[in-house]
């Protein structure tokens, strides 16, 4: 089940992210998913999971294989150990906390890639991808959630934490 | 726990950093011939669902601007439609109105034109126009249409009056044949018909297709209006009179607008009409 999850998330961003796109702007789907895995499953899922899904997406957009495995690796890894201690459940922290994540994703992915002499200016980068991606990624992670917390109570089962 | 939590950390992150270092470090062909090998498939299957997935959205959108489309255009059509039986319907006033004011202009007396705003189609034949007292119409003013008689005026209110239908079964109204000049009356039927009664057996000779006009006796209705032509002539032989029913000229089942003729003249107006001979 965890692997179909991870690879769907993997595949979503291909499949899924371009009919979300708002302008140029797509959705980093496996990012929301990571971060959700991390929360409940801890640091082990969500650095595997991390690094699934960043390596299906290096795999499928064909550019530096590795780094967004990498980079999710990290971002997995590091949610899973301070899951315990976030309070997520509302969209308030949410927005926010999935817009930071995603600049500090982006903004990690650069930092990797310039050590391998990547060739993109940082401005342009964050501007026009990074950071709108990253304030989709907080309204979108909320309504996931929000939809999870809201199924999770109509089932009677444990709320999201 | 924590040490195999980092430790797996660490072997992720080496195996990412190791896939990096190999690629540009131009090994990475090697390497990256290897990845293929496993990813390969993967792409392919990945851009397959892809293309689907994406085939299927795209399809569903198309279906759904296509839909969305069809609805606007049949709105559109629609719209079109209803325009256009409007321009038609007040083409076919115009034209009514056209002939109407032709005819006014050329009768050799006073005139009011009005719009028929209702009708009676049970026992009695009559319509209703909007035309009343307060311009001064008469009882037993005739009423025209372009193409010939109508009716009279049998009750006058204040803002309307009621014209009685040749085709009322208690219309009579005194006529000739154009042709012949034999007199008669016509008489309206309970179905709807008129018909040429009291004719003298003796000269009469008249013919299917004969323009039946008013013969302007009695003073109701000026000489020459057109009622209608023969359509078939009814001999009893040993009867006196014979009779003939007629087709009226005008359509009163579609009028829509009436002269009132509040003048006289003594003037035979056949010749104002526009009688197919």
């Amino acid at each position: 089940m965890l692997a179909l999850l991870i690879f769907g998330g993997g595949l979503a961003q291909t499949t899924l992210a371009p009919a979300l796109r708002i302008g140029n702007v797509t959705p980093d789907i496996p990012l929301i998913l990571v971060v959700l895995l991390a929360l409940r499953r801890g640091p082990e899922v969500g650095c595997l999971s991390g690094f699934a899904t960043g390596f299906l997406q290096d795999t499928a957009a064909g550019g530096f294989i590795g780094a967004q495995a990498l980079t999710k690796t990290l971002i997995g890894f590091f949610i899973g150990q301070l899951g315990g201690r976030l309070w997520v459940r509302e969209p308030l922290v949410q927005i926010p906390g999935l817009v930071l994540l995603s600049l500090a994703e982006g903004l990690a992915r650069y930092l990797l890639l310039q050590v391998f002499h990547f060739p993109g200016a940082f401005g342009d980068l964050m501007l026009y991808i990074v950071l709108p991606q990253s304030i989709y990624n907080g309204f979108l992670g909320a309504v996931v959630v929000l939809t999870l917390t809201t199924a999770e109570r109509l089932r009677g089962g444990i709320p999201w934490r | 726990m924590r040490i195999r939590q980092f430790g797996l950390l660490v072997a992720a992150l080496g195996v990412c950093l190791l896939l990096l270092t190999l690629q540009t470090r131009g090994e990475g062909t090697t390497a990256g011939q290897l990845v293929g090998f496993v990813t390969t498939p993967l792409q392919t299957v990945l851009t397959k669902v892809n293309r689907s997935a994406v085939g299927v959205w795209a399809t569903y959108l198309d279906w759904k601007n296509v839909r969305a489309e069809n609805h606007r255009l049949r709105a559109e059509v629609e719209e079109r439609q209803v325009e256009s039986l409007r321009a038609r319907d007040v083409e076919a006033e115009n034209g009514r109105l056209r002939r109407l004011l032709a005819l006014r202009d050329r009768l050799p007396l006073a005139t009011i034109a009005g719009e028929v705003i209702g009708r009676e189609w049970g026992w009695a034949r009559s319509l209703v126009v909007n035309r009343g007292r307060a311009d001064s119409v008469l009882r037993m003013t005739p009423a025209i249409a372009p193409e010939g008689l109508v009716g009279r005026v049998v009750e006058v209110r204040s803002g309307a009056s009621i014209v009685q239908l040749l085709t009322d079964p208690a219309s009579t109204v005194s006529a000739t044949v154009e042709r012949t000049r034999t007199t008669g009356i016509v008489e309206g039927e309970p179905r709807g018909t008129t018909r040429f009664k009291y004719m003298a057996r003796d000269g009469a000779a008249i013919q299917v297709g004969d323009l039946i006009v008013t013969s302007g006796l009695g003073g109701v209705f000026p000489k020459g209006i057109p009622i209608g032509r023969v359509r078939s002539i009814f001999d009893r032989g040993s009867a006196l009179f014979h009779y003939a029913t007629l087709t009226p000229v005008v359509d009163v089942a579609r009028i829509e607008e009436v002269l009132l003729l509040t003048g006289q003249t003594p003037q035979d107006l056949v010749a104002h009409f526009s009688t197919d001979r």
